[in-house]
């Protein structure tokens, strides 16, 4: 299988500027193009091509030669020309905010968290789409999340969404057989999201369902937790932080315009490397639990670890959860029309991070699951209340999700990845504990009523789950 | 341009060859032999015009059931055995004892039963049909008091005023055939029946009629007020015109006049379809006939309360004036019309059933069926060979409709003198096989016992900056009518937020909802209610 073009460039004539030839000094980026959509199970060697493609793009700063820039769309997911021109090639709030993914995500290293100043500002881009200030109102002030362990993160995500279907599934047709209503408990995984109760006309009763989309799809990613794979993610980021727009949901197809954005250039990027992207995420190692740390910390932290049970607080931090297959198909199945969706495509590429050197060290239960240590739950929960309101700061909801409903955080790697809190504000693990009201109160209480020694002993356990960089 | 990823882009996209339209065409198969329909629309002079497909749910699976018109020959029930996302499926029913001289049929609720019923409209006396459980039917037109005599009756249309539990019913008649000098200058005047406490009584005469052969209640200016637009067919009448009809709960009827604004026009007026292409709230008319189709806008130097229209139809390419594929170049011959999102794309296309009167050599012999897709700018581009319509049939009624709950609008085509057409949307074809199209949501609305499906209500749906609406009807197309799921194409929006104005005028809160998906929107919920399908298997 040929999943790289051939490296040598052609004289290409770019409409809008003067021509520009590709030499190795053109500000350019050589990966962009080079990857055509993969199909089928990826060899060691061809996916290790295809990661090493995706990290050039999550490396690159695209320039205006590769079509960054979007002087007439907004950052909207879903293709919207803006009112007027944008002014300026970069807007720090309503963007493009950035020249590269890496950018912002390089905490500890490419690939990683960042800092309070890589801060992005998600909004609907729609009718306020050019915002200048980062006034609430506006916009939701959000730090910028690590990437390690993403493709298992997705793997979890939709096979605990084929899990609550098939309960769905279920529960319709034995309320239509039995001509009766039928009340199933949705879990999976260990991790129950509410119930349903389904009658006997196919109408459901969502009015129990728990930290869950009405249509039952896990959306892990973001701090909120409402986008579903790693490719509308991508497709997502990079209009909106680069103006770099993916053919597969600004081309032709939907906008009717093969340059939506009209900066000059069309089919930004391609399916291919958007594959590419993917593959390099989703194939990320897992972060782990630092074992080269001095005798002291390490009891500490073995300490901490059994405390942070104790206090309950791993009733949405989950410890691990099991994974049944390592095997990552893009496009995924439960994307929707705009991002590829499995659907789409004769054959999905099947990226087998099973044989990535890092899946080897992962632990498995007695049924040969990968018991995937993300120290979360993939579960929206309320995170303040009255009292305790810190992380409750928002104005508006996102995604159909109340303002101050979260997806757990999964704490694998956050000892890497300060500051926190999903507005990145908070410096100390210290801060962020003791920010969480609502569902996580009782928890937090039984810290911040804890002795001081218990409390460092939970900082030495949450600080010792790093994100490798070696 | 960059042309990089041509390579990839095509094998990606691979659509077929009709390279000037961007935007996915569905691949419609007709398969309507296989699915168990074998149905023909026949009979002499009276049935050249006619022709109905009512669908609707008969049974409770929500799925939708098909009435059709037999003319001469009896008219048919399907009852819909589809499995979910697979192929379609029908089970044939008795209808009435084989009902004959029937010239089409709208689905309506009559009483505050969770049944539906129908309005049968015949040559020669028309039925309000009782609906009970599993797809039963009785005549009803003693228990609703209801006589219209023994017209040649064309078109329907239907909405509830005010405070009524039942609707007020519009028939449209067509020519007096025992008039001196029938056919010409002989058409009979249309009815109006408004409801009593006990059924409907008295009729109330709107004439003069000019052979009507579609009716529609419509808030053309968006006042909240329904008025009756009619198209009539100049080949029979004389001195004749299109009318819109004031309709006022508390005044006479009275037609639009060249005083109010109203501006003559004269066609062999088919069929009435309504959509807000323009999104001003005030909707654009397809109205059919022989050689061009018209599409009537709101002029923009009309004064308020002005029915003063003009014709855009050759601005958005929507004449559909002869055939688009074919040696034949003779004028076409429109009936049924449509709008309805076939390709998920967030715009409204445009369904033309075609097909010559009968032997007339001056129109179009082979006179294929019309889709015309939205191409983004406001305008429409004819795509219905490369969707796989364009066949040798004579296209009267239609209905738009998903039959198998896959989220893509299927079509049926009552034929004359031939076998009805059942085409399944397969979605995009590419060179692999078939794949999905743009997103989409199906509402219900559930208004309350009476009037529960919400005629007159308005459907919003919101994605980014685009607002879609659609009317909850009853009325238009020729002689058929639909009731079931309204279904809004998505493009690549992943949710949507609705809004409801219900008939009475009151608005709801928004309805946040998820991408492909059926919702039922009860007024008296705050959440939308998700149903699902049998599951597929």
């Amino acid at each position: 299988m040929t999943l790289m073009k051939p490296l040598t460039f052609a004289l290409v004539v770019f409409a809008g500027t003067a021509s520009a030839q590709d030499v190795v000094w053109a500000e350019k980026t050589p990966a962009l193009g080079q990857a055509d959509l993969p199909v089928g199970v990826l060899s060691p060697e061809a996916l290790m091509q295809l990661r090493a493609l995706g990290e050039d793009l999550f490396a690159a700063t695209f320039t205006p030669l590769d079509g960054a820039g979007r002087p007439r769309s907004t950052q909207a997911g879903l293709p919207t020309k803006t009112k007027r021109p944008l002014k300026n090639d970069f807007a720090r709030t309503s963007g493009p905010d950035a020249g590269a993914c890496g950018s912002c995500h390089n905490l500890p290293i490419l690939g990683g968290a960042g800092d309070f100043v890589t801060n992005v500002f998600a909004s609907e881009g729609f009718a306020n789409h050019d915002f200048e200030t980062t006034d609430g109102e506006f916009s939701l002030e959000r730090g910028t999340n690590h990437l390690f362990g993403a493709g298992l993160i997705e793997l979890l995500a939709r096979e605990m969404t084929e899990d609550l279907h098939r309960l769905r599934d279920d529960a319709i047709s034995a309320a239509r057989d039995m001509n009766a209503p039928q009340t199933v408990v949705l879990e999976t995984k260990g991790v129950g999201f509410g119930m349903i109760t389904a009658l006997p006309d196919g109408l459901l009763d969502l009015s129990k369902i728990e930290g869950v989309d009405a249509d039952l799809v896990i959306r892990p990613f973001t701090q909120k937790g409402v986008v579903p794979s790693l490719r509308q993610f991508a497709v997502n980021a990079m209009n909106q932080h680069h103006g770099m727009q993916a053919s597969e949901r600004f081309g032709t197809r939907w906008t009717g315009e093969s340059d939506f954005d009209e900066d000059g250039y069309s089919a930004e990027m391609s399916a291919g490397d958007i594959s590419a992207l993917v593959a390099w995420q989703a194939g990320l190692p897992v972060p782990t639990q630092a074992r080269d740390l001095p005798q002291d910390w390490i009891d500490a932290a073995t300490r901490g670890k059994d405390t942070f049970a104790e206090m309950g607080c791993v009733s949405c931090h989950r410890p691990a959860l099991p994974l049944r297959s390592l095997a990552f198909a893009d496009p995924g199945p439960f994307d929707t029309a705009g991002t590829l969706s499995t659907h789409d495509v004769e054959t999905p590429a099947i990226y087998d991070l099973a044989g990535l050197e890092w899946a080897a060290e992962l632990p498995r239960d007695d049924q040969g699951r990968v018991l995937v240590p993300l120290w979360g739950d993939l579960k929206r929960h309320e995170i303040s209340d009255g009292e305790v309101d810190a992380l409750g700061n928002e104005l508006f909801g996102q995604g159909f999700v109340d303002r101050t409903q979260f997806i757990t955080a999964e704490l694998w790697g956050v000892g890497s990845t300060a500051p926190y809190g999903h507005r990145n504000d908070m410096p100390a693990l210290d801060q962020v504990i003791r920010a969480h009201g609502g569902d996580a109160r009782a928890a937090r209480d039984a810290y911040v009523n804890s002795d001081q020694t218990t409390q460092l002993d939970i900082i030495a356990f949450l600080k010792s789950l790093r994100i490798e960089t070696q | 341009m960059n042309l990089r990823h041509l390579t990839c882009i095509a094998s990606l996209l691979a659509t077929p060859a009709f390279a000037d339209f961007p935007f996915d065409v569905p691949h419609m198969i007709e398969q309507a032999s296989d699915a168990g329909i074998t149905h023909t629309y026949t009979g002499d002079w009276e049935f050249f015009v006619g022709g109905g497909a009512a669908s609707f749910d008969c049974n409770g699976d929500r799925l939708p059931d098909l009435m059709l018109a037999g003319g001469e020959g009896p008219a048919a029930l399907y009852v819909n055995r589809s499995e979910t996302a697979g192929a379609l499926a029908f089970e044939q029913r008795d209808f009435l004892g084989g009902l004959t001289n029937v010239i089409g049929a709208y689905p309506i609720h009559l009483d505050e039963d969770t049944h539906i019923d129908l309005a049968v409209l015949r040559l020669g006396k028309n039925y309000l049909v009782k609906g009970g459980p599993d797809c039963s039917f009785e005549k009803a037109n003693e228990t609703f008091e209801f006589d219209t005599g023994r017209l040649w009756t064309t078109a329907f249309s239907a909405i509830w005023e005010e405070d009524n539990i039942r609707p007020t019913l519009a028939f449209g008649n067509y020519v007096d055939r025992k008039a001196p000098g029938s056919p010409f200058g002989t058409c009979s005047d249309n009815q109006l029946l408004r409801p009593t406490e006990t059924g409907y009584g008295e009729v109330t005469v709107l004439t003069p009629g000019f052979c009507s052969l579609s009716m529609l209640f419509t808030d053309w200016d968006n006042s909240g007020q329904f008025d009756l637009r009619i198209t009539n067919d100049r080949q029979y009448y004389r001195d004749g015109q299109e009318q819109l009809w004031k309709i006022s709960p508390d005044e006479e009827p009275e037609a639009y006049d060249a005083g109010d604004g109203w501006q003559k026009l004269v066609i062999w007026g088919m069929g009435i379809a309504e959509a807000d292409l323009n999104g001003d709230g005030r909707p654009e008319y397809a109205l059919t006939s022989m050689g061009d189709t018209m599409l009537q806008s709101l002029d923009d130097d009309a004064d308020e309360g002005e029915p003063n229209y003009t014709d855009i139809a050759f601005d958005l390419g929507a004449t559909a004036h002869r055939p688009y594929t074919g040696e034949d170049i003779r004028p076409s011959t429109g009936w049924h019309t449509q709008f309805a999102d076939v390709n998920n794309d967030s715009r409204p296309d445009l369904f033309i059933a075609k097909g010559n009167v009968a032997k007339m050599t001056d129109f179009a012999a082979f006179d294929p069926d019309n889709l015309l897709m939205g191409d983004g700018q406001g305008s429409f581009m004819e795509q219905g060979e490369a969707a796989g319509i364009a066949r040798a049939t004579k296209g009267r009624g239609a209905v738009i409709e998903d039959f198998n709950a896959d989220g893509r609008l299927d079509l049926l085509v009552v034929n004359r003198d031939g076998p009805a057409s059942l085409f399944r949307n397969q979605g995009r074809k590419t060179d692999w096989g078939h794949a999905p199209m743009g997103n989409f949501i199906a509402i219900e609305l559930a208004n309350g016992d009476v009037n529960p499906r919400g005629v007159g209500a308005v459907i919003s749906v919101k994605t980014g900056n685009v607002t879609q609406t659609q009317t909850i009807q009853i009325g238009g197309g020729h002689v058929s009518g639909q009731a079931g799921f309204t279904h809004f194409g998505l493009g690549a929006a992943d949710k949507a937020s609705i809004r409801v104005k219900w008939p009475d005028g009151g608005w709801s809160q928004a309805y946040n909802v998820f991408a492909n998906n059926f919702v039922v929107l009860d007024r008296d919920r705050s959440d939308a209610q998700y149903w699902y399908p049998v599951p597929a298997q």
